[in-house]
């Protein structure tokens, strides 16, 4: 295509002939066209989904009769007076800490292990990464075995050593407990790289002039690794953040046979799946949409807050190298 | 890369020429000929026994391909079917549609083909009554061919009910637990019986039990004219305060229903009697061969049921008004539930079929692999007694929500520890919530 771009510039002064316009245009407009795709993909699968839900979230819905009367806002404010709903995003939140931080504080003290000089380094690297490679529905089968209460191996151990077995399917607390465990088992080493990759870069001779200075191997840790890796921390607690709101698979799947998703007292019942079980089961489709906005707006404010929280972290971290790259790039004018 | 003007417009018609096929190829020419060579796409779920016979009737007809989907469970199935049905598009030419789905089916009952306009009068009669009443709409059209029903009959662990001093042969057992009058009170009462002797329990969860109860009788969960019928229902109400009591007295094993422990609680004892609709035969069959176990564990085939007869599922064949071969989809339905092909489901999967003659035939009557794995029950006679007197329920909109999410969690209650009153109590809570005030 490179000699289209070459016809572009018109001699000054003529007439344009219809091969020069035609340039023109080639010029002006073919940029949009080679971007367009990503923005027709984007309407058609993203945009318009999110509108036509919205539409939806207005009306009397049913799953099989379609479209019923038009009742404004009444779905959203039934939604949000619905306990059921408080009880998702209350599990979904539990879930998510339960998950979350663990995952994380294990993650960094992997991560810092095999950042030590070890044998066979690329075994153990590859080793953390494994759990990852199985498909969520695997993962959450095997786990719901484990965790089963009359037959699993965990109460079969815990009956063996003479204590009580634990409800997991059945009391709330227990439960979340199991299924954090499922997300921390596929995500921990997963993140353990990430941060692996981050402390990496940290330069070697830092740590060599600490350590003559009389610094022990804690406080390099949490005074040099640590705000080294900042950044890359941060990355990794967005990402979790978006993953935890969203989590699916692990309580659909941990008491498969359930006749309710999420346990029979909707005891670990996440927002997605609430919105699933309302939108699939109890067939009201308007609901169901009105919960699907519910649970954007809610992600979109948790999106701000990181945003603020990281920029606020990284701008004090790195002021000056911000406004010594500020300069350099006037002087560049 | 350098293209010149005309091969990039010799680029567009092609493309242009792809879209077009493209286009061609999705739209199928309405005016079906049905003399003509057509594919016809079925779509079952769970083991419906029907597998085996499209080969044959492709044999037959030489112009017809099936394409069959079967679907892993009944509730995946109905998430597919509702999905495909809110979305207008998608469904077979054949859908097989479960009984506990015709609350919402009937809603909707506009969007299957009346298969009175392909000859349902003429074969009516091969049903009993009660199946081809409940594939018939409120407007009296039929759209629905039944496939099998589900008697419900006892099944019983022999080894264990003898351990506990209890008779161990079918018949007798049948009679302790009242014979053709057996009652809830009795079943029970022998359960109690049971406990004091082993210290184990009578049945494996309070679910199954629960639903038999509900499903024998003349009205449910709504009245006939369609009301909910639920709150101050006195009927409902004794039944669950004695499902409760027997509950207390530690009659309910609590094991996860459709889970037992991968099958094992099958074979350890855990309990000895289990709801057993012709269909869930099968099903006991391979939790206990999941488990390890074989014919020698004891598991017996009684017939007799408690608070009279009861059918639990049962499915039908429909055409939905999509299908572009209604008149060959009828035909195929029609021959899949004529009685050859039933006696040959039932020998596939044990469903007992909802035909007159087929219920009848050697073939069902006869031994199987069911037979033996049950002591050699004679199934298909106990079953075809069992089906005697079962009545046709009306199925309302929020039926399945009812059983399984209104009272769900309290059947888990009262096999947990809670007693009857407030577990009641607290599915009138979820009624209100769920159903009342959708």
């Amino acid at each position: 295509m490179s000699t289209m771009t070459g016809r572009a510039v018109a001699p000054g002064g003529t007439r344009l002939t219809l091969r020069q316009k035609l340039g023109r245009w080639d010029v002006r407009y073919s940029p949009y066209l080679y971007v367009a795709p990503f923005f027709i993909l984007f309407g058609l699968v993203g945009l318009f989904p999110l509108a036509y839900t919205f539409v939806v979230s207005l009306n009397k819905w049913d799953l099989l009769r379609g479209p019923g009367e038009w009742i404004g806002f009444d779905n959203f404010a039934a939604e949000l007076a619905d306990p059921l709903l408080w009880n998702s995003i209350a599990n979904t939140f539990s879930i998510f800490l339960l998950s979350a931080v663990p995952q994380l504080i294990v993650a960094l003290i992997i991560a810092a292990v095999l950042d030590q000089n070890l044998r066979a380094k690329t075994f153990w690297r590859m080793s953390v990464i494994l759990p990852y490679v199985v498909t969520p529905v695997a993962v959450a089968l095997i786990f719901s075995n484990l965790f089963g209460e009359k037959y699993g191996l965990i109460n079969n151990m815990l009956q063996g050593i003479g204590l009580d077995p634990v409800l997991w399917k059945t009391e709330t607390i227990p439960g979340h407990l199991a299924i954090a465990t499922m997300v921390n088992w596929r995500w921990t080493g997963y993140n353990a790289l990430i941060l692996l990759a981050a402390m990496q870069a940290v330069p070697r001779d830092i740590y060599e002039s600490a350590a003559i200075d009389g610094a022990g191997a804690m406080r390099r840790f949490f005074s040099i690794t640590v705000p080294s890796i900042r950044p890359t921390f941060i990355f990794v607690i967005i990402t979790a953040t978006i993953g935890g709101l969203q989590i699916f698979t692990e309580p659909k799947l941990f008491d498969a046979s359930s006749s309710i998703p999420g346990g029979v007292f909707r005891q670990y019942q996440t927002t997605v799946l609430y919105l699933w079980d309302m939108a699939f089961n109890r067939g009201n489709f308007g609901k169901a949409a009105a919960i699907a906005w519910i649970l954007f707006l809610i992600i979109v404010l948790i999106g701000v807050v990181n945003f603020v929280l990281s920029r606020r972290i990284a701008s004090s971290e790195s002021t000056r190298p911000a406004r010594r790259a500020l300069r350099s790039s006037r002087g560049q004018r | 890369m350098k293209l010149s003007r005309r091969t990039k417009a010799g680029a567009a018609v092609a493309a242009a020429a792809a879209l077009a096929l493209v286009a061609t190829g999705c739209s199928q020419s309405p005016a079906a000929d049905d003399d003509g060579p057509i594919t016809l796409t079925v779509t079952t779920f769970g083991t419906m026994g029907l597998d085996g016979l499209y080969a044959q009737y492709e044999k037959d007809h030489p112009n017809i391909t099936i394409k069959a989907t079967n679907i892993d469970t009944g509730g995946n199935a109905l998430t597919d079917w509702k999905t495909k049905q809110a979305a207008g598009n998608g469904l077979p030419d054949i859908q097989a549609v479960e009984e506990g789905w015709l609350g919402q089916v009937m809603g909707v009952s506009d969007s299957f083909v009346d298969l009175r306009d392909f000859g349902a009068n003429d074969i009516k009669d091969r049903w009993v009554p009660w199946k081809l009443g409940q594939a018939t709409d409120p407007k009296g059209r039929i759209i629905g061919y039944g496939t099998d029903i589900g008697p419900e009959g006892l099944c019983y662990n022999s080894k264990l009910f003898e351990a506990a001093g209890l008779p161990g042969d079918r018949a007798a057992v049948a009679e302790l637990l009242g014979g053709s009058g057996a009652t809830w009170e009795k079943f029970f009462e022998v359960g109690k019986q049971y406990h004091a002797a082993t210290g184990k329990a009578w049945y494996d969860q309070s679910g199954f039990v629960w639903n038999a109860m509900v499903n024998q009788q003349t009205e449910g969960y709504y009245t006939k004219s369609g009301e909910l019928n639920v709150k101050d229902n006195a009927t409902l109400q004794g039944l669950w305060a004695q499902l409760a009591d027997g509950a207390k007295s530690g009659l309910s094993s609590n094991q996860s229903q459709w889970d037992w422990g991968g099958g094992k609680a099958f074979t350890d004892g855990s309990f000895a009697t289990f709801m057993c609709p012709g269909w869930m035969l099968g099903v006991v069959k391979g939790q206990v061969e999941a488990a390890g176990g074989d014919g020698s564990s004891g598991w017996d085939f009684a017939d007799v049921f408690p608070g009279g007869a009861a059918n639990w599922g049962g499915s039908f064949l429909t055409v939905p008004t999509t299908s572009k071969h209604q008149k060959a989809a009828a035909e195929l339905a029609a021959w899949l539930t004529d009685v050859p092909q039933e006696v040959a489901a039932f020998q596939a999967a044990g469903t007992f079929p909802s035909v007159v003659k087929a219920q009848s035939d050697a073939g069902v009557t006869g031994s199987s692999d069911l037979t033996k794995f049950f002591n050699d029950a004679p199934v298909g006679q106990i079953l075809g007694s069992r089906a005697t007197g079962v009545v046709a329920q009306f199925k309302g909109p929020d039926d399945s929500i009812i059983q399984e999410q209104v009272f769900g969690p309290s059947v888990k209650e009262i096999d947990s520890g809670t007693d009857g009153t407030t577990a009641w109590n607290d599915a009138m809570k979820l009624l209100d919530q769920l159903v009342v005030n959708k």
